[in-house]
């Protein structure tokens, strides 16, 4: 589906930001070794989800950008499963975990550029939290090596 | 199931309306009734207007920072009902969710910007004018005050007064559009709940008869009202002859001045939102793109300007895949449709036909039009001069920016205009000679914050203080001159 409204970017940000602590919180209590970072990951989406929508509601305005319009933000490109195979161990899980913050991270940098034109506070929150995907990565590929 | 009948609020109570005469408030986007409005009699504006001025004497004393903190109990209010409200404007006006957020948004800032009416309400003065005497202004509040309001953005527009208003003293009443007046009263529910003491605000449903007796009333110490340019002289004639103070701000044609060294990529987003956001229904709008620069600049700007203006999708506006809206209704879209017929008479090039409809969903007909785009437009056309409050691009040309600034001063209206350019000198000839209220440089629709005034010239605005910013405390307030000495 194409985002092309801010509306439909914001759904789509509550939407990834829930799928992707809905998989930690699955996770967390499976496997204790690593339910402390996986539970920091969920307190995390929490607050980039409440951050990005209240930088979009505090400079939406009923007119300079309340109908910007993306081009080139496709959902098909971010979709990720939250659902392991029967019996994953915590490799897959992280394996998992990994290709989904990379798909995250890919929309914040992309909707950031996209929005470059619209008030800067919006697609400055996109690409700070884009770039926070990058250091959750760090600590997955971290973990990963650990368990391998 | 029984359509409800909107009531009136008058001295902190809802009451029915005893009119039986009702008109009806449509969703445009599904052509349903929404409710009915009652057209309410002189007896109760009677009663509204004697609320609010027995309300004012109390009210006046309550000192500003106690006034201030009902203001901020509202906009916690407003903050905790935010897409509740957003939505009441989608459904009645046909916007898209994210204009109606916006909106809500600008509305939230107004209540801002009046809460700080401590600092914004004091005098000045000055110490020994002669030796031992002294001298001071102060500002007083007058007594009720009435907007009258338009249909376009139904919760915003009384925020431009109504909490500027009140936070000075006044008490105040609210006449909404009768085409939108659902998130009127969904406001009006937040005052009930804030405890505001009964009168200082109070909302009388009704069209032209309401408003005509408001303007004629004997109490109603100033009016001021957002709408068209022929019903805002009659407002500022009528208020004129009753003496009472007026703000209108009316109609507009904005000019969008695109230089060659414009970046058109990056003004795109700004420029669709300028011409075809709110469905062209906003007195910030833009109207006629005025592009200066050779046959190539030109055809570039164009083939930007229509591709991109095509694939706006249209629909219900609560359909978050929805760029654009409906018309506010069908009268509205019959309106337009005969504008873009007389402008192919006239001789403009029709290159995007916004009345091939190319909607989103199964939404009926009834009010919608897609982007309409004319080239080759001329000044004199009436396509170029004459407001359309609709999603209509008319493109023009001019040689220079001498020339341009021209043509824009040809023009009756002198509400805005804009320049998109990488040139500061041009940026700053505009900006220098250009007879608008309120100048674009690189942005599409040039709408001030709640704490600047909301300017406007020639026929777009009639009154001599604007709305918002201190322009509006100015309004609501009368100048005490004070010279004292102690013997």
């Amino acid at each position: 589906m194409k985002l092309r409204t801010m509306a439909a970017v914001m759904s789509f940000v509550s939407k990834i930001e829930n799928d992707s602590a809905k998989f930690y919180q699955n996770y967390a209590s499976k496997y204790p070794e690593i339910g402390e970072t996986f539970s920091s990951f969920i307190k995390e989406n929490k607050r980039n989800e409440k951050g990005i929508k209240h930088t979009y509601f505090g400079v939406i305005t009923d007119t300079i950008e309340a109908c910007y319009s993306f081009e080139g933000l496709d959902t098909d490109n971010y979709e990720f499963d939250i659902d392991l195979a029967p019996g994953p161990t915590l490799a897959d899980a992280l394996k998992m975990a990994l290709e989904m913050e990379d798909k995250i991270e890919r929309f914040y940098l992309k909707a950031a550029e996209l929005s470059h034109s619209l008030m800067a506070d919006v697609p400055r929150a996109f690409k700070r939290v884009g770039q926070k995907r990058e250091d959750r990565k760090l600590k997955l590929q971290f973990l990963l090596e650990k368990v391998s | 199931m029984e359509v409800r009948k909107l009531q009136n609020y008058i001295n902190g109570e809802w009451v029915d309306s005893e009119s039986n005469e009702l008109e009806e408030a449509r969703n445009p986007a599904w052509d349903k009734l929404l409710c009915h409005v009652s057209m309410s009699t002189k007896t109760e504006v009677d009663r509204a207007v004697q609320a609010a001025k027995d309300a004012f004497p109390e009210w006046r004393d309550t000192p500003p920072v106690a006034r201030s903190r009902y203001l901020h109990r509202l906009i916690e209010l407003m903050e905790e009902r935010f897409d509740e409200l957003s939505r009441v404007q989608t459904t009645e006006h046909g916007k898209t969710i994210d204009e109606s957020r916006g909106e809500t948004r600008r509305a939230i800032e107004m209540v801002e910007v009046a809460s700080g009416i401590p600092s914004l309400m004091q005098g000045s003065n000055l110490e020994d004018i002669a030796i031992g005497i002294d001298e001071y202004a102060i500002y007083q509040p007058l007594g009720v005050f009435c907007c009258l309001t338009p249909f376009n953005f139904p919760f915003m527009v009384p925020l431009w007064f109504l909490p500027f208003a009140i936070a000075c003293g006044n008490t105040f009443i609210v006449k909404p559009s009768p085409r939108t007046p659902m998130s009127q009263v969904e406001l009006f529910k937040l005052f009930d709940e804030m405890g505001l003491p009964p009168g200082v605000v109070n909302l009388v449903n009704g069209a032209t008869d309401v408003a005509n007796y408001l303007m004629e009333h004997p109490d109603i110490q100033g009016v001021t009202f957002v709408g068209s340019t022929p019903v805002g002289r009659i407002v500022y004639r009528k208020c004129g002859e009753t003496g009472k103070r007026v703000i209108a701000q009316c109609g507009a044609k904005n000019f969008i001045v695109i230089m060659p060294d414009a970046d058109l990529d990056n003004s795109m987003a700004s420029l669709m939102s300028s011409f075809f956001g709110n469905t062209g229904q906003r007195c910030l709008s833009g109207a006629n793109a005025l592009v200066v620069g050779d046959d190539v600049f030109y055809k570039r700007f164009v083939d930007k300007f229509v591709e991109t203006a095509a694939s706006i999708r249209v629909g219900d506006g609560l359909d978050e895949s929805v760029q654009m809206g409906p018309l506010q209704n069908a009268a509205s879209k019959q309106g337009v449709s005969r504008v873009i017929e007389r402008g192919v008479k006239e001789g403009a090039k029709l290159t995007l036909d916004g009345r091939k409809l190319n909607l989103v969903g199964d939404v009926p007909e009834t009010c919608f039009l897609n982007p309409t785009v004319f080239e080759n437009v001329t000044p004199d056309m009436s396509l170029a001069r004459e407001e359309i409050f609709g999603p209509v691009a008319s493109i023009l040309r001019a040689k220079d920016l001498d020339e341009a600034i021209k043509i824009i001063h040809g023009n009756s209206y002198g509400n805005a205009g804009s320049i998109f350019t990488n040139s500061g000198k041009w940026a700053r000839q505009f900006q220098h000679d250009v007879e608008v209220g309120n100048v674009g440089i690189n942005i599409g629709v040039v709408a001030p914050m709640a704490f600047f005034p909301f300017s406007g010239r020639k026929d777009s605005f009639f009154g001599v203080t604007h709305g918002q910013g201190r322009d509006v405390i100015r309004f609501f307030t009368e100048t005490k001159v004070v010279i004292q000495r102690w013997f």
